[in-house]
């Protein structure tokens, strides 16, 4: 089983979900994993796809050049053996609000903070609310701790950058729960 | 009495909705006491269903002492409910949910805080509790698998929450 990486993004509007799953339902594509959400005024689809034969990386390309058409961009990768296995990440997971007055660096200083101490960073989203003239900036990162790290710990790694962003930053726990 | 299969998603019967219990006869208390040796055989599960045990009866069981989370909190312990219905709920909590009966997933479910809830015991009493927590969140949890609910029922996007609400 072969496995590509599919991203597709293009002005929002209807039908695009259905465009591109008939290409690859024609084509014998299975959705593994898939994420699509509507950034800015984008519509974009990230999808992990898997087919029993095919492995011709260019053939597959050329089924999807009638998205172009309908001005979506596509672009597609072939995923080395494995890479589509989900790792195992052992940990506490957090979630960390960050949120506050927009200005640039706050993506970056806070994944800094956490990249520097290894920390995984599993999902991010971030948004611009709020009206026009005092936009406010919202981060929500979620993140697999190293063994022995305690949330208090992330905390206290965010006082400073509270005070140097002038944004409030809040980490929670996230403790899944098996019913 | 023994240790069951927990049945799987797409097994129909994780679908049902369970009928009440009018009968108590010996297979009622076998029943609670199956689904109470599942769950302490699980070993990291607060809770099991009539249902994810193959049986369609409104029966199940809680006990959330044990877990990391529940000792944090005020609890009931080992709760055998049958025909157990929340008669009141308040407030709102956001979450992280998974379920043995789908395994390798879990998703952000929005649970009532606080409950009571009402149930015939094992010693056929009826009881009446007022629970929160981490308790109030297994509780509604396993009386969803008796009307055929699973937590992918209930799953709510914390991201739309947080960005659509004006």
């Amino acid at each position: 089983m072969n496995h590509f990486a599919l991203t597709i993004i293009g002005r929002d509007r209807p039908g695009i979900v259905s465009e591109v799953t008939s290409i690859l339902y024609q084509l014998g594509c299975n959705i593994a994993d898939s994420s699509c959400s509507i950034l800015g005024g984008q519509f974009s689809m990230i999808l992990i796809i898997s087919h029993p034969e095919l492995q011709d990386q260019m053939a597959l390309s050329q089924a999807f050049a009638p998205l172009e058409k309908k001005n979506l961009s596509v672009y597609l990768r072939t995923l080395k053996p494995g890479g589509e296995e989900h790792p195992d990440l052992q940990g506490e997971i957090c979630m960390i609000s960050v949120y506050g007055a927009d200005k640039p660096g706050i993506v970056y200083r806070v994944a800094r903070e956490l990249g520097d101490r290894k920390i995984n960073i599993t999902d991010l989203n971030t948004k611009l609310i709020g009206e026009k003239g005092t936009p406010v900036y919202v981060m929500m990162i979620e993140a697999v701790l190293n063994q022995g790290v305690e949330i208090e710990e992330v905390e206290s790694w965010m006082t400073d950058l509270k005070r140097e962003l002038k944004v409030d930053i809040s980490v929670r726990s996230i403790t899944p729960v098996e019913l | 009495m023994a240790v069951k299969e927990v049945l799987l998603y797409p097994n129909p019967i994780l679908k049902e909705v369970c009928s009440a219990i009018e009968k108590w006869d010996a297979s009622v208390t076998a029943l609670l006491q199956d689904l109470v040796d599942t769950m302490v055989d699980a070993g990291h599960s607060v809770g099991v269903a009539a249902p994810q045990i193959g049986d369609t009866r409104r029966a199940v069981v809680v006990d959330v002492s044990k877990s990391k989370l529940g000792k944090k909190q005020e609890n009931h312990g080992l709760l055998c409910m049958v025909n157990p219905v929340i008669i009141e709920h308040e407030g709102q909590t956001t979450v992280r949910e998974g379920c043995m009966s789908v395994p390798d997933y879990t998703g952000n479910v929005l649970r009532a805080e606080r409950i009571v809830v009402k149930f015939q015991d094992q010693d056929r009493q009826l009881q009446v509790i007022r629970t929160a927590g981490f308790e109030a969140i297994a509780i509604q949890h396993e009386i969803d698998h008796l009307d055929g609910y699973l937590f992918l029922d209930r799953v709510s996007s914390l991201k739309t929450d947080l960005f659509r609400r004006k």
